[in-house]
């Protein structure tokens, strides 16, 4: 196991590296003077000549990877051009906020995700599958923006049960983690669904049934434990996505987390921090790939990839 | 060996559906009169065909221009000062003027005028210049201007705007996955055919493609090289390559040593025409499923960039930047952001069920 997990590790690393040079390319590969761009717009001409010299602008291109690389392995991924803080620090700041919002929207998901899919696979065919399954449908098809819009405009605004904004209490959180979690919700019923229908039908169900245990029981115990294994992958891949799905949540909510970090800092051309966000977020998701990997070996072990 | 010919031949006629290998000529209209009989598919399609017919008579359905404003007017809730009674009594559609006050709020005019279709109006011009009228399929007989969903916060009526947007998420669609498909299939496809190590770099490449989740791999694309439309179709596009080119790879590894390669690799063939001619065909079903999805995604990626004010610029009414304005107003005019996420959600709908309807006829082993 642990040299499986190790193997995996190993194999992520190129793309670790990969994500790096993209992140690094970002700022060269634009249109424009690259010191001007980390140095901000309306540096002056003495800021911009340190940014240059500090990461090596004006050498050749494998040099300033390497430059780059170096000062990445010491935590040092420049300042912001907006705060002049430490890139590294903004990041520690606004990351765990992300990390709490996905886990609200993932919490919320399998919640709601499970026993939904749970009773559509029970009730194949039936109304109940039939508006479990359109809702899913609907809930992938929404922008999540929408949705957030719509949640405060009815349960802040005409309600008040909720604060429109911001983070703090935990009524905050209600309704962003909602607003991220339905579509992972909706991906999770829809694979809850299928599995255990796949589940359902095997031979030791039947040999459960035979036995007279309880439809319950059989649902529970034996179906549902089997029919786990796909989904906890899901549940894994979901968990980058709501990374991704953060930037769109935080913005309409205005939740201090790394996604809106990252489009305030587009739109002020903040680069060093767009390349330290980005980084964050795409590094995260490679590995929380990883550890579901590894959970996927561990839960079923009949799959080892050799 | 004629089997084996046979099979890529009739799979280069209607290739679609094929992953079992089975000669199976009949098998084409049988996934065809499925699709027709199935309840989801024609929903989805009737959807996407409402929304096709709104983009191509656009101009001609829309009763304004979308940068048409009034400014007395501004966020007029919808279907204000509009009645179906006439001021006698009569049946029809009626308009009053609506206009906003500073302290009064909404104000209705007492004289109403009549709803006529097939109006003379503004003049448009549409598809390129080719077709130009001043006729609307509706308008008011009178100087008042109709707001059947509201208005902006410039007055401009949201229906109009709503009309004239619909082909930029369709067209942002299409084009995201042209450039997708156009070059994540080739990509895919000789990774999956010849291995080695073509197979390892292209499938590296791949994986940190992949390592930007979601929305962020076309986020980091429109920092880098740019806002605006035209970015955003490229970035869209290209964040659907690596989808694709996985997905290739995993169908044609799973035929790429089946007997009718492996003839037509006997026969002499050369490895590129036998990629084309036999290979591909027997792939077609999974990318057709991945295209519907895939246009729903990316109408979606671009409504999402678009919100975050990295995509259609305004005056543009894109469906996404009109959402991210009627955020700023949603207390005082709610209309304003509902409708436009409405129309996002219908025709990504219509995508998704087109979707799953397709993967259910095409091949009943990829349904779940």
């Amino acid at each position: 196991m642990f040299q499986y997990a190790l193997r995996r590790v190993l194999i992520s690393i190129p793309t670790v590296f990969g994500v790096i040079l993209i992140v690094f390319l970002m700022v060269r590969l634009a249109p424009g003077d690259p010191a001007m761009r980390l140095a901000g717009e309306f540096a002056p001409p003495e800021t911009i000549e340190r940014i240059r010299e500090r990461f090596g602008l004006n050498r050749p291109m494998h040099e300033q990877f390497g430059i780059f690389v170096v000062n990445l392995a010491q935590g040092d991924l420049g300042r912001s051009t907006r705060t002049n803080r430490p890139v590294m620090q903004d990041l520690r700041q606004f990351f765990p906020n992300t990390i709490e919002l996905a886990l609200g929207a993932i919490t919320v998901s399998l919640l709601i995700g499970i026993p939904a899919g749970i009773v559509a696979a029970m009730r194949q065919n039936t109304w109940a599958d039939l508006v479990i399954m359109m809702g899913s449908l609907i809930g992938v098809s929404m922008p999540v923006f929408w949705f957030g819009l719509l949640a405060i405009l009815y349960f802040s605004v005409q309600l008040g049960w909720f604060p429109v904004a911001g983070r703090g209490t935990f009524s905050h959180l209600v309704l962003p983690a909602v607003t991220l979690g339905v579509s992972s919700m909706a991906i999770v019923a829809r694979m809850t669904r299928s599995s255990m229908l796949e589940v359902l039908s095997q031979d030791y169900i039947r040999t459960a049934r035979a036995k007279g245990l309880m439809d319950k029981s059989v649902v529970l115990k034996h179906a549902f434990r089997n029919a786990l294994v796909p989904v906890v992958t899901i549940i894994g891949l979901q968990f980058g996505q709501l990374m991704a799905g953060a930037v769109l949540t935080e913005r309409v909510f205005t939740w201090p987390g790394i996604g809106r970090l990252l489009v305030d800092s587009i739109d002020a051309r903040d680069y060093p921090v767009v390349q330290g966000a980005v980084l964050l977020i795409a590094v995260s998701f490679i590995v929380i790939n990883i550890v579901v990997d590894v959970v996927y070996a561990v839960i079923d072990p009949r799959i080892r990839y050799d | 060996m004629t089997d084996a010919s046979g099979t890529s031949d009739t799979a280069v006629g209607g290739p679609v559906g094929r992953g079992g290998g089975a000669p199976e000529p009949k098998r084409a209209p049988r996934w065809r009169k499925q699709l027709l009989r199935s309840p989801i598919a024609v929903a989805g399609f009737t959807i996407i065909g409402f929304f096709l017919l709104v983009v191509a008579l656009a101009p001609f359905l829309a009763p304004y221009s979308p940068t048409s404003q009034s400014l007395r007017s501004t966020y007029i809730p919808p279907g204000v000062g509009v009645s179906f009674r006439g001021p006698e009594g009569q049946l029809g559609l009626w308009v009053q003027q609506a206009t906003r006050s500073p302290i009064a709020g909404v104000v209705v005019a007492d004289e109403a005028y009549p709803v006529r279709f097939f109006v003379r109006g503004e003049r448009w011009t549409w598809l390129f210049g080719l077709v130009s009228s001043d006729v609307k399929l509706f308008g008011v007989d009178g100087p008042v201007r109709i707001y059947l969903l509201g208005t902006d916060e410039q007055g401009r009526d949201l229906l109009s705007r709503l009309i004239h947007g619909a082909w930029i998420s369709l067209f942002i669609g299409l084009i995201a996955v042209l450039i997708g498909a156009g070059i994540g299939v080739p990509i895919g496809a000789i990774s999956g055919f010849f291995g080695g190590t073509t197979d390892i770099i292209v499938q590296r490449v791949v994986d940190i493609m992949l390592a930007f989740p979601g929305i962020l791999l076309a986020i980091v694309l429109v920092a880098t090289f740019g806002t605006g439309l035209q970015n955003v179709m490229i970035a869209v596009g290209i964040a659907a390559i690596p989808v694709y080119a996985r997905l290739v790879r995993g169908s044609v590894l799973s035929v790429r040593n089946r007997e009718y390669v492996e003839a037509a690799r006997a026969l002499g063939r050369r490895s590129i025409p036998t990629l084309a001619k036999h290979v591909i065909p027997n792939v077609l079903a999974p990318i057709i499923v991945q295209s519907s999805l895939q246009m729903a995604i990316a109408i979606l990626f671009a409504a999402g960039l678009g919100f975050l004010g990295l995509g259609a610029r305004p005056p543009q009414p894109e469906w996404g930047l009109m959402l991210a304005r009627g955020r700023e107003y949603l207390a005082v005019a709610p209309h304003v952001a509902t409708f436009p996420g409405l129309a996002i959600v219908l025709v990504v709908l219509g995508f998704n069920l087109v979707g799953d309807a397709l993967r259910d006829a095409l091949d009943p082993r990829l349904s779940k």
